[in-house]
């Protein structure tokens, strides 16, 4: 046997004994897992072609003669043997070729990647996913996405506990406060809360009936009182029945494309809050438009189960 | 023609940066030209918010906070809308940023107000309790520097053709114009007629006192900024 082959033979057999030496004396060893097997598999094969691809060139060398035609031209004295295209080459380079063309002319005008077009079928993956898998949740998976929801968007301003964080937002556990139906009774209101209703007229347009005189500062503190404490208690009673009812409905529920309810919180009052954003005593808050219609109504129940 | 071109290697090299230069122009140069032209919806920064901008990068918010939505779903669910390479026409230079130490900021006008700001830059974790965002309270006290923003919109209405005192097309199809003083003094009362919009909105009575006098906190310039981001 030559002695090339001898130290092809010798090199290989070091380096898988160091391969296996090296994968089971690591964490874990040989211990079934097919991804260590594979790189000992790899190993080997990378091993064995490397000695002999080296071994079959060092014989080349050893032995091959300069021999055929020589090309035109000479660098220094250095020429070229006009050697044949390998067919394996040709056949490739060629079929190269033929690929740039089409790619310049189709492939790349036509078909061509973009970021965009990848975020819009992520996206409608996983809207189509969402819509299947949450389309008929009700109660309280309902609620808990909206607790979710809120915890990532809502929180920001109206706290972990939606208590407004020391007045810096709506206390969401209470319908309305004081400051808040004060502020409308005294301003009016434009907040498309029911979506499209009439905006609420500011005093000068609230006529009590009882009366017939817009409403007086002392019947605005009455109201106040009784709609914050969710139209419960005696004081301000007469002047809601008087004035109010006709719009939120004798019992402060709400009257369809009319008035939103004032009793308590509801889905068709979040969402448009949520769509068109709100504009009160306490400041602006903007929309969030960018949550679905699922999400909205899930954020709906989240907080009509907090002031329950 | 190989031969030629082996014996020659300057002709070579051009031939060979033609070639390459060609798959550039077919890929790159068609995108880029639409790519770059500003936004429908993207105006010019006023001079208040151009201030605002000013302090922005004098405080290093872009080394915590980035300007840049990617188009992922996770990203614009939180963010909005991923961004557009002509919402960036008019920032010299962009704010993109390398690093979310904080969130992005790049549609932050669409969902947090002017007080939300006033509240959080005075004492960040208490609104949002976990941040490790610093408290930024000197802004409510340092005055705003108007020249240098007034300088900045001269140059780039001069040099650069942003559309000053022109209407720009909105999304809406109004069109809006952004005013640009013709002196000093100008621009100094319309970045005051803009901070007192700001300063309405806020609590800070010193603040409020400070507009009323004429003078403008660097706070009410950063949410004009802020505000302008959508």
């Amino acid at each position: 046997m030559n002695k090339l082959y001898l130290g092809g033979v010798i090199f290989a057999a070091f380096m898988l004994l160091f391969t296996y030496l090296s994968v089971s004396s690591s964490h874990g060893g040989f211990n079934g897992d097919i991804v260590n097997m594979l790189a000992v598999t790899g190993a080997i094969a990378l091993v064995m072609i490397s000695a002999f691809v080296v071994i079959k060139y060092v014989r080349q060398m050893q032995t091959d003669k300069a021999s055929g035609d020589l090309a035109d031209e000479n660098w220094d004295g250095i020429g070229e043997f006009k050697n044949s295209l390998p067919t394996g080459w040709a056949v490739m380079f060629l079929l190269t070729m033929t690929w740039g063309m089409w790619y310049l002319t189709v492939g790349y005008p036509v078909n061509s990647y973009s970021q965009i077009g990848e975020y819009n079928e992520d996206t409608k993956v996983h809207n189509e996913k969402f819509e299947a898998q949450y389309k008929d949740i009700t109660g309280k998976k309902l609620v808990d996405m909206g607790e979710s929801v809120f915890i990532a968007e809502c929180k920001v301003c109206h706290g972990l506990k939606a208590d407004g964080i020391g007045g810096r937002a709506a206390d969401l556990n209470h319908r309305i406060a004081a400051a808040s139906v004060k502020h409308v009774l005294q301003n009016g209101s434009n907040n498309q809360l029911l979506g499209m209703e009439m905006p609420m007229p500011d005093r000068n347009g609230l006529i009590n009936a009882t009366t017939s005189m817009p409403i007086t500062d002392a019947e605005i503190e009455a109201l106040a009182t009784y709609v914050s404490k969710g139209l419960t208690g005696t004081v301000g009673a007469d002047v809601f029945a008087a004035t109010c009812v006709m719009c939120h409905g004798a019992d402060g529920k709400g009257v369809d494309s009319m008035g939103p309810n004032l009793k308590e919180f509801n889905t068709t009052l979040v969402t448009n809050i949520l769509s068109h954003g709100k504009k009160g005593s306490i400041g602006t808050m903007p929309k969030f438009d960018r949550l679905n219609a699922k999400q909205k109504e899930a954020v709906s129940a989240y907080i009509t189960s907090l002031s329950k | 023609m190989f031969h030629w071109l082996e014996k020659h290697p300057f002709f070579f090299a051009v031939g060979v940066f033609l070639v390459i230069a060609f798959a550039g122009l077919i890929e790159i140069l068609p995108n880029f030209a639409q790519a770059s032209r500003p936004v429908i919806g993207t105006a010019p920064y006023s001079t208040l918010e151009l201030t605002g901008r000013h302090i922005y990068i004098k405080n290093s918010c872009n080394a915590c906070h980035s300007q840049l939505v990617r188009p992922f779903k996770s990203e614009t669910d939180r963010y909005g809308h991923y961004s557009l390479s002509g919402e960036y026409a008019y920032d010299r230079p962009f704010l993109w940023g390398s690093k979310r130490t904080g969130p992005d900021l790049m549609r932050v006008g669409n969902y947090r107000t002017t007080d939300w700001h006033e509240n959080h830059m005075k004492e960040p974790s208490a609104v949002v309790p976990s941040s490790i965002m610093p408290a930024y309270r000197w802004l409510f006290t340092n005055k705003s520097d108007i020249e240098t923003a007034y300088a900045e919109q001269l140059t780039v209405a001069k040099n650069f053709g942003v559309p000053y005192n022109k209407p720009v097309s909105m999304k809406d199809g109004s069109s809006k114009t952004v005013k640009m003083g013709a002196s000093v003094a100008e621009a100094k009362s319309i970045a005051l007629e803009e901070a007192k919009v700001i300063a309405a909105d806020m609590r800070d009575q010193d603040v409020k006192d400070a507009v009323a006098n004429g003078q403008i906190p660097e706070i009410v310039a950063l949410i004009a900024y802020l505000n302008s981001l959508k």
